[in-house]
């Protein structure tokens, strides 16, 4: 345990704000940044996944039970209830097809390093793996297998041009500062450097911003 | 006389046709065909060409050659790159199918309807019975394996539901075409057409997606 550890054991503000709560705020965060990113994210490490499906377990389930009883005012209950499940499971569903869209895009490119690799979940890793093997068994037996073999690669680099094609990481994304702090960015001939505050918004390169939102400085909107 | 590439091109031109329409065209065998004899043909004049040198070539010796050699070389990655680019778009059209959930039966024999309703004769789809080709077949019957075994992790998600972020738990719908009855958590409700109802959205979702029923409001 550190000074950290037990500063925040006396804010008030850290029990005030229950799990579940913080998790909504996290996977709403981790959404919102993977929609607007345009390349791939890291996948959440905390298990945030995992309690949140157990949370829309827990709820179907009490749904379920609720169902059976008639009195109006545990009807309107089961209305309420069912309408945040409704926007949970659409915030985990357009987050997932958010993240696949992109590894479908640019599979190769994701798979080709290991830190990269680390970036997809386990079941993105299997699923990009074996989208990609289905995609080359695909061209192979159309119209690859009667190549010369030499080239039969999907990712040869010859004449300097590759051909695993890679998300543009200079396109420009919105960012919401979170705390103060210097904004550096890049530009045509001179690079600049603002003193940013807290709240603040900026359009940037998301090369630029990357460091930035991996610090917790800032975030995308 | 065709140039090089030129069947390569045609190749790219029908994918990119292929983007903006609402199903799929009939696999263009013949071209694919005569694409890659292409490719072959050029790897067979390449390796003549160099064979009297014995491996040891030098290409500032013999510019002409090495010239030819350059754009016999050129045009075969770039037929390979059309043929990428054709079978990747349409790969990624099948995909797009699979995810709203069409399989590859029904698949086929949409193709086929639409290709005879657009007039386009049968002698077209080269003797084929759909617009796919079997390899094609192949792909989506494997992807949708494949998509089946990533949505079964998330079971309570349904992940190839609706993208549109819900508003209302309950909507409107109108009944397009006979589906039978459903079971809902409030009773069955029997869908005959042209009649109305006020369902909740995550029941009928499905119907919907598949052209039985239309959202209201």
């Amino acid at each position: 345990m550190d000074i950290d550890d037990i500063l925040r054991e006396v804010d008030p503000t850290f029990h005030a704000i229950p799990q579940e709560k913080r998790d909504l705020q996290d996977l709403t965060r981790a959404w919102v940044a993977e929609r607007c990113a345009p390349e791939l994210l890291q996948w959440p490490a905390n298990d945030l996944f995992e309690r949140v499906n157990e949370n829309i377990k827990r709820q179907i389930e009490k749904v379920e039970e609720m169902t059976g009883d008639m009195d109006p005012k545990t009807n309107f209950v089961l209305i309420v209830l069912q309408t945040e499940l409704e926007r949970f499971k659409y915030l985990v569903r357009s987050y997932l097809r958010a993240r696949i869209a992109k590894i479908d895009c640019h599979t190769l490119h994701y798979l080709s390093t290991d830190d990269l690799r680390s970036r997809l979940s386990e079941m993105e890793l299997a699923y990009a793996t074996r989208h990609q093997a289905l995609l080359h068994n695909h061209y192979l037996s159309s119209f690859l297998s009667s190549f010369p073999p030499a080239l039969q690669n999907l990712n040869d680099t010859a004449g300097n041009v590759t051909m695993i094609d890679a998300p543009d990481l200079d396109s420009a994304v919105f960012v919401r500062l979170l705390r103060d702090t210097a904004v550096e960015a890049r530009d045509v001939d001179v690079d600049s450097s603002t003193g940013g505050q807290e709240n603040a918004i900026y359009i940037l390169r998301w090369s630029d911003a990357k460091p930035l939102v991996d610090a917790g400085s800032a975030e995308l909107v | 006389m065709p140039m090089y590439g030129d069947l390569g091109n045609k190749l790219v031109q029908h994918a990119k046709r292929a983007q903006n329409l609402a199903q799929l065209p009939a696999y263009q065998t013949e071209l694919v065909r005569a694409v890659t004899r292409e490719v072959r043909d050029l790897d067979r004049d390449v390796a003549s060409m160099l064979e009297p040198f014995q491996g040891s070539f030098d290409p500032a010796a013999e510019q002409a050659t090495a010239c030819t050699l350059l754009v016999n070389h050129l045009s075969m990655r770039r037929n390979k790159r059309c043929l990428l680019a054709y079978h990747r778009t349409r790969a990624d059209k099948l995909e797009e199918l699979v995810w709203g959930g069409s399989d590859v039966v029904d698949l086929a024999g949409q193709q086929q309807a639409g290709a005879a309703a657009n007039g386009v004769p049968a002698a077209a789809n080269d003797g084929q019975s759909s617009s796919l080709s079997p390899q094609e077949e192949d792909y989506v019957r494997q992807y949708g394996d494949l998509l089946a075994a990533y949505k079964g992790q998330w079971t309570d998600i349904d992940l190839t539901g609706s993208l549109d972020p819900p508003r209302d738990l309950f909507i409107d719908v109108r009944v397009l075409k006979d589906a039978g009855e459903i079971q809902t958590e409030y009773g069955a409700i029997n869908l005959t057409k042209n009649s109305q109802f006020y369902v909740r959205q995550g029941d009928v979702e499905r119907l919907i997606a598949q052209g039985y029923l239309q959202k209201l409001g």
